[in-house]
């Protein structure tokens, strides 16, 4: 059986001695392909840690990675990741559209096929019409829509943002979750990774919610949420979403951790 | 998604004033007059306080006079001038090249600029008017030796600024490139260069006037008759007060000029950046 992610009994420590911080400490999980996994849980829980090392912006300090496969890195020399961070990160001296093109010139795409590309990318993510302008001439949202198409663009195996939406105001917030599950469908389901600390946004998303507590960072509890999919903003207000928030707020509580109670 | 609002969804209204040719020339009278009325008072002033208070004209010369004389003596300094330019044009793209250069090295080898950082922060720390005449032993009293000071004074400027602009990109937007698996050249062209555009060209604009006043004090330790610095220098230390001012004043002008010039390729080249930025 090949799973799209494999982590295993995986460690990440920073400093030594005094300053030891355990970030992460013997985390395991095994994601199959075309599933959309949350991270949750408080800050310093490791969540976002987890992230960079299946991404290959940081090593494990014990355990193994593998990806499809493959390890980090390899599959990262591979093109199979797409990024979408907290902030937009687009370059502000590209218009929208060559914002979109940017992994595409990366890969070496022929530019005709790129642009069609990225033009048909940027429909989906409904800013064709404001290809030619740059980024600071649109909304917060906005702007991470087209993080969102430039990170879907090259079709990548593995998706992974890392609280994409933190920055957003809660109905442009909700508005985005709806549309990256329009995109997700669409895209022949590539596999999700997604941090956040907001509990409906993780239920609403997820096929399962990956519950970390901090201090040191480790996975406490994976909650398996069965709302049928397609998923629809009615389902926020069915009793089943309510239990299910309420399972994923139990779990963070459980950890005993102070952080968890007050801040989850 | 209709509900949220672009910041640039459509062009503004066009205010009162500004639509169609007339209304843009509203605009630049509105930009420019103020500075034009400003100079014109500021020469009225200096014409009147100088017949007011009977100042002579070798301590000061009024604003006419000085046209006058600039009048007057308009082909040797014309020609003076476009000499000192060319020397101050030859030592800033000789300057601002090699700092640029050494800035795109320093970045790309973070151990290696740490090394050669101290020699750089030298080039700057070094007086001009103290190295001006061993110049001339070493480049010869001609063009060399007033580049190789120009040359001199613009390199840390550029090297400093670019350097930090090509360090400046968030590690987020280096992870990006990461994550697409970018090669060192494409992070290099796509991401740092763009970013330090900005800052390059904020150097270059303070070197336009910087290189006109180090190619003229170079050329006050010798050089030909009909440069500015040896014309200055040679009319002031006659008491030929009205034509040194004549030189000055073109001297100004050219520094100006080229400082516009710069800012002007500034804004084709990075018409994105913040600064020019209309809401």
């Amino acid at each position: 059986m090949s799973f799209a992610v494999e982590v295993d009994g995986v460690s990440k420590l920073y400093g030594s001695g005094q300053g030891l911080v355990r970030a992460l400490v013997d985390a395991s999980l095994r994601i199959a392909p075309g599933e959309f996994i949350s991270l949750i849980g408080p800050s310093g829980c490791g969540k976002s840690t987890l992230l960079r090392l299946i991404a290959d912006l940081a090593s494990p300090s014990r355990g193994t990675i593998r990806v499809n496969g493959k390890s980090p890195r390899e599959a990262r020399l591979a093109r199979e990741f797409g990024m979408v961070f907290q902030s937009p990160v687009l370059y502000e001296w590209r218009t929208v559209l060559r914002n979109v093109l940017l992994p595409l010139e990366v890969m070496g795409v022929p530019a005709a096929e790129a642009r069609d590309k990225a033009r048909a990318m940027l429909n989906l993510v409904g800013l064709s019409a404001f290809e030619n302008h740059h980024p600071w001439q649109l909304s917060g949202g906005m702007q991470q829509r087209v993080a969102i198409a430039r990170a879907l663009v090259f079709h990548p195996p593995l998706l992974m943002m890392d609280e994409p939406f933190g920055a957003l105001d809660e109905l442009t917030r909700e508005r985005l979750n709806n549309e990256l599950l329009n995109l997700w469908q669409e895209q022949e389901k590539s596999t999700v990774l997604f941090v956040t600390h907001s509990i409906q946004e993780a239920v609403f998303l997820s096929s399962h919610v990956v519950v970390m507590s901090p201090r040191p960072g480790r996975i406490e509890r994976i909650v398996d949420i069965d709302l049928p999919r397609p998923r629809t903003a009615e389902m926020r207000s069915q009793p089943r979403f309510f239990e299910l928030v309420s399972a994923v707020r139990q779990a963070l509580r459980e950890d005993g951790s102070e952080e968890a109670a007050h801040g989850g | 998604m209709a509900a949220e609002q672009a910041r640039g969804r459509s062009r503004p209204p066009p205010r009162l004033g500004e639509g169609g040719e007339g209304g843009v020339g509203g605009r630049w009278i509105r930009e420019y007059l103020p500075a034009v009325l400003v100079f014109a008072l500021a020469m009225a002033a200096w014409e009147a306080l100088v017949w007011a208070l009977h100042i002579q004209f070798y301590l000061l010369p009024a604003p006419h006079v000085i046209v006058e004389a600039l009048y007057e003596h308009y082909p040797l300094i014309v020609e003076a001038a476009l000499f000192t330019f060319q020397e101050a044009l030859g030592g800033f793209a000789v300057g601002c090249g090699l700092g640029v250069v050494a800035a795109a090295m320093a970045s790309r080898w973070p151990a290696a600029s740490e090394i050669v950082l101290p020699y750089a922060i030298a080039t700057s720390a070094v007086p001009v008017i103290a190295l001006a005449p061993l110049a001339i032993v070493w480049f010869g009293v001609d063009q060399g030796s007033k580049i190789a000071i120009v040359a001199l004074m613009t390199f840390f400027p550029t090297f400093i600024s670019t350097l930090r602009g090509l360090l400046s990109p968030s590690p987020s937007s280096l992870e990006l490139m990461r994550s697409y698996a970018a090669t060192n050249t494409q992070i290099f062209l796509k991401l740092r260069l763009p970013a330090t555009l900005p800052y390059m060209f904020t150097a270059f604009k303070v070197c336009t006037t910087l290189s006109m006043i180090g190619a003229i004090v170079s050329e006050y330790f010798g050089g030909r008759a009909a440069s500015l610095g040896v014309y200055i220098k040679s009319q002031a230390s006659l008491f030929h007060t009205r034509e040194a001012w004549a030189a000055i004043v073109v001297a100004c002008s050219l520094g100006i000029a080229f400082y516009l010039a710069m800012a002007l390729l500034e804004r084709l080249v990075v018409p994105w950046h913040v600064s020019f930025r209309r809401s």
